[in-house]
């Protein structure tokens, strides 16, 4: 009975120390709110990230989110740009709600490296060495409202040195449709009527004056310049046209080491009709076709 | 009987531990979901980049979200002495609760019972900063008190003493000892003296009742309370404290609240939110390059301030009535670039952005637009004849209109250019009668105003809300002879990395043909000449310029926008609440007296020192002094002349009796026509049917 009552207190002792231990720990150690510190510092990761250095945090993703955005779009229009190959590929891009922009070195690229006088018909390549002469022509900003196009040579604070003015409706027949077109003649739509050898072409070529000569063929260099071989030349009437005589296209069909090309541009008017007629492809009728000496394999021509 | 109080104790203790046990257990097991995760480093609030915005100078003129966090080395000690004598004196023995500063902040509070004393340490405070809403709830406390806790297991004293620092609102817009040294004192944190440490240290407690630009006694007094703090806390002696007391505080300056330039970067900032996102503008540690000319704005502030205070003192108004307000934009007509834009008096009194708002009347100013409409499509010309006289205009079948002229006065035969120049209501209502209000519309529109039209006759009265932004775009299509160029605020924006994210790219339109707009130029150059607008000149400004002023009824707006060959300005006047604007000896103000002194005040400080630049005449275009009665070319017996400027195949004739082989004035020396503006060779072509 004693043993019981002595076992009995020293419960109550154990349990009074242990609480006395405890409360010394915590009042000198700190224990439990260390305790419930760490055990947060634990399972930290599992809980949410609320509260305003989030809410701050998230704001800056978001920030750095739309600034990536605008420079993935703006690096892809650049690109977009600067892989143009011809200013018939640049003025197809346009149209009034997107405007084009393409470097000094891009529009010189496209200006001079793509065959075709172009000097009269938008810019002087004399007007150009004007434009540049202040060095501070960085880039061309090309927008078209309603019916014109307005070609901006801008300098370093996009303010336009210069600013050239096209018809939009005037561009289906302005020589800046020049367009390369990847395939051969019979593919980019030239009958077979109408087209000749260079051999039989050149000798078309000789009976117009020089003048002429310069301005229907594109500069022979451009050709040597790239190791490209002319092979045959091409000549068609636009379809659906509403003006007489109808405009009239030359095909300039050339051979890399590895691909077949064709150069296509308009013919200056005055030429076009003193060209068709120089031509002179008889036309077969189809019930004359299996005459011809090709039959239909024009593989060979090339 | 010893062992049952005994047993009664211990099971007292017991049950209170297992009650104060399963208290908190439950109050985890219900809040866990809503406690925050903590961070790796307590600096990431202020890792984030200002934003800045820069004038067209290349000078900031507003930084957005700058902080400027410091180490502890680079705060005096004195200030984190003082700070941890004033809101935690224990704080580096506790563990992120202080259970005596807690038991005696409970024992305050049920004594006073109400919530007095905090009993908050640093670390509390911090976690509160960092994560919580600043409401009174018992919830949130105990969130607080738990992840104060965490923070105190996680990071060392110092680091917490140092986001604490840098965190803390000291007042004045400060965020963190810093921004709060640099502030109150123009000085880095780490040169505090013992003075102005302790006096930092008492305003994040009361930041708006201590702070020293409000209430310097109170700060004061605040300030010895905390150096008493400091030498309890053992700090510093006495005899320190004295010396302390006795020192100078050197108290900066207070800065200037209302920055010239805050409605400029309000709009801005407004106007990139809308298109990007706020976090955009303010997370973003973009720099925003803007048109703002700071020294043009400073002036067109200065114009506004200066000529306010004197309609102030004419209007007898006092400090508790309604002030007149302003608004004043200024493009540059070359570019469209909006180099000053006032959007009232004061910022800091008002932020309504009257400058770009369209809920005012355009009155009179509005009689340039209907004239340029008359001039395109009725064939008429600055020198066509108007009966100016009292007249019933049909609005419907059963609607009249009768408009009249300012003080019901009447000219009878006039031309064109001093109707304008007069300003008559009369021949605009007449002109818009017979063009149609849609034709005045579309004109409008041409114009670059985008604010709603209504289709009636009292356009002819400017009878239609517009903003100042557009008046002054408006009329610098005039200006630049028929060229539109949307006006615009910002230039570039690049990231913090110098790339480019936006940039503006000037593209003028050719609205009309340079011959059809230069007559409307010439008769609005003879409203500053000669007509309602005079007052620019007798103001001293000398620069080739036209105008118009614009009152509405009742004077409740007062308008005057003008030109130069650079600049177009338009400057409003009126109440906010749409009152008349009658002075105290009952006289209206009118687009002359309360408007037009700012444009003149503004352009001549502006435009010293600049040569004057005249307007190019375009060609197809002539000049033929007439009779201002009856539009007949002008000869010797003309006693009533008026040069005017028309297109060349406008034909003038002689009087009936004239002998055409005499009395002709000459204009050959007038100057040559020339072409110098931005689009010189823009074709006529390209004026667009419609927008």
């Amino acid at each position: 009975m004693k043993k019981a009552g002595i076992l009995g207190n020293l419960n109550g002792i154990v349990f009074i120390v242990a609480l006395l231990v405890i409360f010394s720990l915590e009042i000198f150690g700190k224990v439990i709110e260390r305790g419930v510190g760490h055990y947060l510092k634990w399972e930290n990761h599992t809980r949410p990230q609320l509260g305003r250095i989030w809410e701050r945090d998230r704001e800056k993703i978001v920030a750095q989110k739309k600034i990536e955005s605008i420079l993935s779009n703006l690096s892809t229009q650049e690109q977009s740009s600067e892989s143009i190959q011809s200013f018939k590929e640049l003025f197809e891009k346009l149209n009034p709600s997107d405007p084009q922009m393409v470097s000094r070195k891009k529009f010189l690229q496209l200006y001079f490296e793509f065959p075709e006088q172009l000097a009269n018909k938008m810019v002087s390549p004399y007007e150009l060495l004007e434009i540049d002469s202040n060095r501070d022509w960085q880039r061309v900003l090309l927008t078209q409202l309603g019916e014109w196009v307005t070609i901006s040579f801008i300098n370093n604070q996009n303010f336009p040195i210069r600013e050239v003015f096209l018809s939009a409706e005037g561009m289906g027949e302005n020589p800046l449709n020049r367009d390369i077109f990847k395939g051969t003649l019979e593919e980019a739509g030239f009958g077979q009527a109408s087209i000749l050898t260079i051999v039989d072409f050149m000798r078309v070529m000789k009976t117009l004056d020089p003048d002429a000569q310069k301005d229907l063929f594109p500069n022979p260099y451009w050709f040597f310049s790239k190791n490209y071989y002319v092979v045959r030349v091409g000549v068609k009437e636009i379809e659906g046209s509403d003006v007489y005589p109808p405009p009239v296209r030359m095909g300039v069909e050339y051979q890399s080491d590895f691909y077949t090309e064709v150069l296509i541009l308009p013919v200056p008017a005055d030429i076009s009709e003193n060209l068709l007629s120089q031509i002179e492809i008889p036309v077969y009728d189809e019930s004359a076709e299996d005459l011809s000496p090709f039959g239909d394999y024009q593989g060979d021509l090339n | 009987m010893n062992r049952r109080i005994f047993e009664k104790i211990a099971f007292s203790l017991f049950t209170l531990v297992m009650a104060f046990s399963l208290l908190g257990f439950g109050l985890y097991v219900d809040l866990k979901d809503d406690l925050p995760q903590l961070p790796d480093s307590l600096d990431k609030i202020n890792l984030s980049l200002p934003t800045e915005i820069y004038s067209s100078q290349g000078n900031v003129i507003k930084v957005l979200g700058q902080r400027h966090p410091v180490t502890l080395d680079e705060i005096s000690p004195r200030f984190t002495e003082a700070m941890i004598a004033t809101e935690d004196s224990r704080f580096y023995s506790h563990s992120g609760v202080d259970h005596i500063g807690l038991t005696r902040a409970m024992l305050r509070n049920i004594r006073d019972m109400r919530v007095s004393q905090g009993g908050s340490t640093i670390t509390q405070q911090l976690s509160k900063n960092l994560f919580f809403s600043f409401e009174r709830k018992w919830v949130r406390k105990i969130k607080e008190l738990m992840i104060a806790l965490q923070i105190e297991a996680t990071f060392s004293k110092d680091e917490i003493l140092e986001a604490y620092c840098n965190q803390v609102y000291f007042g004045s817009g400060a965020y963190g000892v810093e921004d709060a040294s640099l502030i109150y004192f123009g000085k880095r944190a780490k040169d505090l003296t013992l003075l102005q440490a302790a006096l930092l240290a008492g305003l994040p407690n009361s930041p708006n009742n201590a702070n020293p630009f409000n209430n310097f006694e109170r700060a004061m007094k605040r300030t010895r309370t905390v150096l008493n703090r400091m030498i309890s806390s053992g700090f510093i002696s006495p005899i320190q404290m004295e010396e302390a007391l006795e020192t100078d505080l050197e108290l900066a300056p207070r800065r200037i609240q209302s920055n010239p330039n805050q409605y400029f970067i309000q709009y801005v900032i407004s106007k990139l939110e809308k298109e990007y996102g706020k976090e955009f503008v303010h997370f973003g540690g973009l720099k925003i390059f803007t048109t703002l000319d700071a020294r043009l704005q400073k002036f067109a502030q200065q114009a506004v301030t200066t000529h306010m205070k004197s309609l102030d003192k004419r209007m007898g108004s006092n400090e508790d009535e309604e002030i007149l307000q302003a608004a004043v934009v200024a493009l540059e007509n070359k570019t469209g670039a909006v180099r000053v834009l006032v959007g009232g008096r004061d910022y800091a009194q008002s932020q309504f952005n009257r400058a770009i708002s369209n809920n005012r009347m355009a009155g009179s100013s509005f009689k340039p637009i209907v004239y340029l409409a008359a001039m395109e499509n009725l064939g008429i010309s600055p020198a066509t004849v108007m009966k100016d006289e009292p007249v019933v205009l049909n609005i419907s079948e059963d609607k009249t209109w009768e408009p009249k002229n300012f003080n019901d006065e009447y000219f009878g035969d006039l031309i064109l250019k001093r109707a304008l120049m007069k300003s008559l209501n009369v021949v605009s209502a007449k002109l818009v009668n017979d063009l149609t209000p849609e034709r005045v519309i579309k004109t409008a529109r041409q114009m670059g105003i985008t604010s709603p039209l209504g289709e009636n006759l009292s356009l002819a009265l400017g009878a239609t809300g517009v903003s100042p932004l557009e008046m002054a775009g408006a009329y610098s299509v005039i200006s630049n002879l028929g060229v539109l160029n949307e006006p615009y605020l910002i230039d570039r924006i690049e990231d913090f990395r110098g790339n480019t994210l936006y940039e503006h790219f000037y593209f003028g339109v050719q609205r009309f043909s340079q011959k059809s707009i230069y007559p409307l130029l010439d008769m609005m150059r003879g409203v500053v000449e000669e007509g309602t607008g005079r007052v620019i000149r007798r103001m001293g400004f000398r620069h080739p310029a036209g105008g118009k002023t614009g009152t509405t009824n009742d004077y409740k707006d007062a308008w005057f926008d003008g030109f130069t060959k650079d600049l177009s300005v338009s400057v409003w006047v009126g109440y906010d609440s749409n009152n008349s604007m009658i002075d105290r000896n009952g006289r209206g103000l009118t687009g002359g007296s309360a408007a037009a002194p700012i444009w003149g005040y503004f352009m001549k400080k502006g435009l010293r020192g600049k040569n004057p630049a005249n307007f190019p005449v375009p060609e197809g275009i002539r000049f033929v002094e007439v009779d201002s009665e009856t539009g007949y070319i002008a000869n010797i017996s003309t006693k009533k002349t008026m040069k005017v400027a028309v297109k060349n195949d406008v034909v003038l004739t002689l009087p009936p009796t004239t002998d055409s082989t005499r009395g002709f004035f000459s204009f050959e020396d007038e100057p040559e026509p020339e072409q110098n503006f931005p689009t010189n060779n823009r074709p006529e072509e390209n004026v667009l049917p419609e927008l």
